[in-house]
């Protein structure tokens, strides 16, 4: 028996015939066909802010909700760790639903928003996004709506401790504390630079995150040692602010805002026009975030300094020449590879670097893997933070090298401590490439990264004596 | 310097000229369709994508499947190199 | 038409305390999760979900235990002290299993996933069943091996879930379903005894024929007859080539032949064949860039998947194609044919995909209703769904026919896993709404039925609407359900209010049971 009926094609509305909506050719008795049924009842949403959030996000997070499927949530590093499904990107999405339907308020559902790297995974990963988010201009934003619910917090007076009082010291040095007790400030940001006779402000300036600017500073001295090399001309900023980012992140938008408005009026009074990048962060900060508070006033150049080492690598201009003994793994960093799809140029780095051994695992495998450090989550949970990291690091450990390289300095104190418990050195891939240009570095590699180059270098020659916490 | 591959906002958001391909749809990038756009202005509206993000997501498809054929197989055998061997076979002369 | 009607009673704040203060003698205070979200987030899975009365369907708390011990203490209280307990695992069903429908304690496993021990010598893994089956498989992958369960959910599903719905895999022609895959585990009872359920002594055992065949009764069961803590499954080698072939068809009835003889021709590495009716392609012109710039006279289409030795599938493949051209098929190509495979694998509907009938986009939800039916009946239930969905558009911009699939089930093409797709506009879905949609399902869980197919291949039959013609389906043997029901779970805590098994402690059930009979379809 087969479904062929004679009168197939005669009779019948247009309900009976396959169709695509939208087609010109489609039967106009579809037109005729009028609503009969109630819709529900909307609930009503006496909170101005909260009626906003959701009228700004309810389609983002129904395309979610209405899909349920969930393929976010093995991907997902606090999930991975936690197994609590509280904590998911679908839930996410899902409490705005909630709230929507006057279920839930930004009280009940503040403090599960903590739980996010915001790393991108959850995004990439979502059908809504990798099948179809190209095609209808519209993916999944878990991104930005944890960051729309921390901010909805608060506005509304509810603070997680940890956080604000991290964006009030912030507030207060221009930087983010990131030495604890140390102070950070505006005469210290370029203490980094010491004797590497860098100029201030020019058409392009190197922009140095906190992170690197004040604990990890091998990092910036690797880059501006491999660009001077190179004969590539840049400056450092003239009075450079934190991006702005991580306050953006922990929901403190008008902060993040306002040191933005500063950063770019401080480009313009120098005349820049391009800015290196060399943290994944502030490329995200100066890649999304300055665009949407900026628009078309936004007319900096921004570069990721590990795409321009790329370019400067197959343009002959610079040529690792020193080999670098160590058994190496490569860790993609969230924003990058997740979020930028950036991944291939750090792997081209690490292939021309003479004497090192690379057991690479491949980017889609990676979209699982993150080291915990990014979205506030060190600030407010570090246990949770170093879960994360001690997941990435064994599943180097797997594959018996000795180095876990990063491109990402925020990624590399968790890594480092999570390294060490398994005597894996944890390496930027900048100190790398300088190390394998016979550039003595110097600078701090970190608490951990330090106190292993001076015990004998774990397992790597550490690229020079500078870089044991002179 | 003469780069091109740094972020600059005018580039990003000037996507190449749409080419219909169906009453519903478009290409835009190689390999990107898109909605026409008339279909999304009623009950969901198109969020701000720049270019890097279309891009971002066809590569990253392309890329998540091939990661699938490999995690269920070796190799993945061309289909269309058997038909031309069964093709072959039934114009031969003994076939 | 409803004959069973539920008045959930909630347990009061202070029971809820007590119960609270009970499991923090077996479980560490963070296992424990009573916060609104933890409530909610644990309240539905991707079924029809009436979304306006969420509240409903809201558990007390839910737990998150990591062995089986935990398990079954939890249980045991819950038990003693006549507290529901909803099992959840990867909450990824189309059925809903894992949805509370009376509060209590929902048992959330997803900790419980850790690698107990790996055979190589035997080919099996025992895991905990809060593992998903594509990160299993990312560790097996270092040693050759592959556990070929392959839902649609593969990248997010989890063994637990897979043995409390038995569910159908994508290529389980080749190898097996779950039932098939799955040799033994460890079952918690209602009571909280723990069992350990296979084929005779269970563990590393195939096939025994001793005693009754009690694995098949512990899984499929939606939760209601306890809770899978730890499985021991069946390996094989990653099979060395894939071949995916997808043709093209003018008319849908060569289409079906084509399907038909494909999946009769019985070669060995065939792991399963897709029938798309004319609804799905002109589905799939909406978006897929695979079939928008296809001519328009493509309107269904034929995949076929093998796996196996290159040595293996080559010649298999060369079969398979002469079979398919015989039948007027025209081959996709090889990047659409490798394409939309590697695709199937996560092949969970996306909400853009909905339309109004006019071609705006709005977001809807994915319902696959599904059936087993045998080659022979599957056109007639494919004509007679999509009568069904129509009468539902006609009324409404709800609800959207996304077109059919049907999928081999077995490896000689006796049956098809025939799956209906249907959007649903949540956003706009009240209880108007959901009651022509409870109904729309009855009407196509009774089409199956009259076609001599069953309600459902893969998903389970107790949502509202189909679960009431499971009593004629199963005829007698429903009433065997009831009985082992009340036998396994004298209170009647293990996921109250599924399947009708509230019937099992009802003096009336008779009387309710011939009128469901009765009344139906």
């Amino acid at each position: 028996m087969t479904r062929a009926d004679p009168d197939a094609g005669s009779g019948g509305d247009a309900l009976t015939r396959p169709f695509t909506p939208g087609m010109a050719s489609n039967d106009p008795g579809l037109a005729e066909l009028t609503e009969t049924v109630a819709g529900r009842v909307d609930i009503e949403i006496v909170d101005r802010e909260t009626r906003e959030f959701v009228e700004e996000w309810r389609n983002a997070s129904y395309n979610c909700y209405s899909s349920g499927h969930k393929f976010c949530r093995e991907v997902c590093p606090v999930m991975q760790v936690t197994r609590n499904e509280s904590w998911t990107p679908t839930a996410f999405h899902a409490n705005v639903v909630a709230m929507e339907r006057g279920e839930l308020d930004v009280a009940d559902v503040a403090a599960d928003y903590v739980n996010c790297t915001q790393c991108g995974a959850c995004e990439l990963r979502c059908p809504n996004t990798l099948f179809t988010g190209d095609f209808y201009r519209f993916r999944t934003r878990t991104v930005d709506v944890v960051k729309a619910v921390r901010a909805l917090a608060v506005d509304k007076g509810v603070h997680q401790p940890q956080w604000q009082s991290w964006n009030a010291r912030t507030d207060e040095r221009t930087h983010e504390p990131v030495l604890g007790e140390v102070a950070v400030s505006q005469d210290t940001v370029r203490d980094w630079a010491e004797g590497l006779d860098i100029p201030v402000g020019g058409e392009t300036v190197l922009f140095v995150d906190c992170e690197a600017a004040f604990y990890r500073t091998s990092v910036p001295r690797a880059v501006a040692q491999i660009l001077q090399r190179a004969g590539f001309e840049f400056g450092l900023m003239g009075e450079q602010w934190c991006c702005g980012g991580p306050a953006a992140e922990m929901g403190y938008v008008e902060q993040a805002k306002r040191f933005a408005r500063h950063n770019l009026d401080n480009w313009r009074s120098t005349g820049t026009r391009r800015v290196l990048v060399l943290d994944p962060h502030d490329y995200i900060s100066f890649t999304e975030d300055y665009p949407k508070y900026f628009g078309d006033e936004f007319d900096i150049e921004i570069v990721l300094v590990v795409e321009l080492l790329a370019e400067l690598l197959r343009d002959g201009r610079i040529t690792p020449s020193v080999p670098v003994e160590r058994t190496v793994t490569y860790h993609d960093p969230c924003r990058l590879n997740k979020r930028k799809g950036i991944w291939e140029e750090p792997r081209e780095i690490l292939r021309a670097i003479p004497g090192l051994s690379f057991t690479d695992v491949d980017r889609v495998t990676q979209w699982s893997y993150c080291s915990g450090g990014g979205g506030g989550l060190p600030v407010e949970k570090p246990d949770l933070t170093a879960a994360i990291s001690a997941r990435r690091v064994d599943a180097a450990a797997t594959l018996g090298v000795d180095t876990l390289v990063s491109a990402c300095p925020w990624s590399e104190r968790p890594l480092s401590a999570a390294g060490d418990a398994r005597d894996i050195d944890v390496v930027d891939i900048h100190e790398l490439l300088a190390e394998s240009l016979g550039i003595t570095v110097g600078g701090s590699r970190g608490e951990v990264g330090d106190r292993r180059s001076a015990g004998g270098c774990g397992g790597g020659s550490c690229g020079g004596g500078g870089g044991c916490g002179s | 310097m003469n780069r091109t591959n740094g972020y600059r906002y005018g580039e990003q958001h000037t996507p190449p000229a749409p080419q219909r391909v169906s009453d519903v749809a478009l290409t835009t990038f190689e390999h990107v369709y898109e909605v026409d756009p008339r279909l999304m202005e009623r009950w969901v509206l198109q969020q701000t994508f720049p270019n890097w993000d279309s891009l971002r997501i066809m590569n990253a498809r392309h890329d998540h499947l091939d990661w699938m054929h490999r995690h269920f197989a070796e190799k993945v055998l061309t289909g269309s190199e058997l038909l031309a061997e069964v093709d072959a076979a039934d114009s031969s002369p003994d076939s | 038409m409803r004959i069973v009607t539920i008045t959930p009673e909630r347990l009061s704040t202070e029971q809820v305390d007590r119960v609270v203060e009970r499991l923090r003698t077996v479980l560490r205070d963070e296992q424990i999760l009573t916060s609104k979200t933890d409530r909610y987030n644990r309240a539905r899975v991707p079924a029809p979900f009436p979304v306006h009365r969420w509240a409903e369907r809201v558990p007390d708390l839910a737990v998150l235990p990591t062995s089986t011990d935990e398990v079954a203490a939890v249980v045991r209280i819950a038990n003693e002290l006549r507290v529901p307990i909803v099992p959840r695992d990867g909450g990824t069903g189309l059925t809903d299993g894992a949805v509370p429908l009376r509060g209590g304690i929902v048992v959330d496993v997803k900790r419980m996933n850790e690698i107990h021990e790996l055979d190589l010598e035997n080919r099996t893994v025992t895991v905990g069943t809060g593992i998903n089956m594509l990160k299993l498989n990312e560790q097996l992958a270092r040693h050759g091996l592959i556990y070929p369960d392959d839902p649609a959910s593969y990248p997010c599903s989890l063994v637990g879930g897979r043995i409390g719905t038995s569910g159908w895999s994508l290529i389980g022609a080749r190898y097996g379903h779950t039932r098939d895959l799955v040799l033994s585990f460890d079952h918690v009872l209602p009571t909280g005894e723990v069992i350990h359920v296979g084929d005779g002594i269970g563990g590393k055992i195939s096939k025994s024929s001793s005693g009754y065949q009690l694995k098949h009764l512990f899984m499929g069961h939606q939760g209601t007859l306890g809770i899978a803590t730890k499985a021991t499954l069946k390996l094989y080698p990653q099979p060395e080539a894939e071949l995916s072939p997808f043709w093209a068809f003018d008319n849908y009835d060569d289409a079906y032949r084509c399907v038909g003889a494909l999946a009769r021709a019985g070669v060995a590495t065939f792991a399963g064949a897709v029938l798309f009716d004319e609804w799905k392609v002109a589905y799939l012109r909406r978006d897929d860039e695979a079939y928008i710039p296809q001519p328009a006279d493509v309107r269904a289409l034929v995949c076929a998947v093998m796996y196996g030795y290159e040595d293996e599938v080559r010649p298999a493949g060369r079969r398979l194609f002469r079979i398919a051209k015989e039948h007027g098929a025209r081959y996709l190509g090889d990047e659409i044919s490798e394409g939309d495979w590697a695709a199937r694998h996560d092949r969970y509907a996306t909400p853009l995909h909905g339309r109004t009938k006019a071609g705006q986009v709005v977001p809807m939800s994915w319902h696959c209703e599904d059936a087993a039916v045998s080659y022979t009946r599957v056109p007639a239930v494919t004509k007679a769904w999509h009568e069904i969905v129509a009468g539902l558009r006609r009324r409404t911009d709800v609800f959207d026919d996304w077109g059919m699939f049907a999928y081999t089930s077995a490896d000689t093409g006796v049956d098809y896993l025939t799956e209906i797709d249907i959007g649903i506009w949540e956003q706009q879905l009240g209880d108007e709404a959901w009651e022509l949609w409870v109904q729309a399902k009855r009407d196509i869980a009774a089409a199956a039925l009259r076609h001599g197919g069953s309600i459902s291949a893969c998903h389970g039959s107790c949502r509202e609407g189909e679960v009431d013609l499971v009593p004629q389906e199963l005829g007698r043997g429903f009433e065997v359900m009831l009985d082992v029901k009340r036998t396994l779970d004298p209170n009647n805590i293990m996921n109250p209010g599924k399947y009708l098994l509230d019937l099992a402690y009802e003096p009336g059930a008779a009387t309710a049971l011939a009128a469901l009979r009765g009344g139906s379809g």
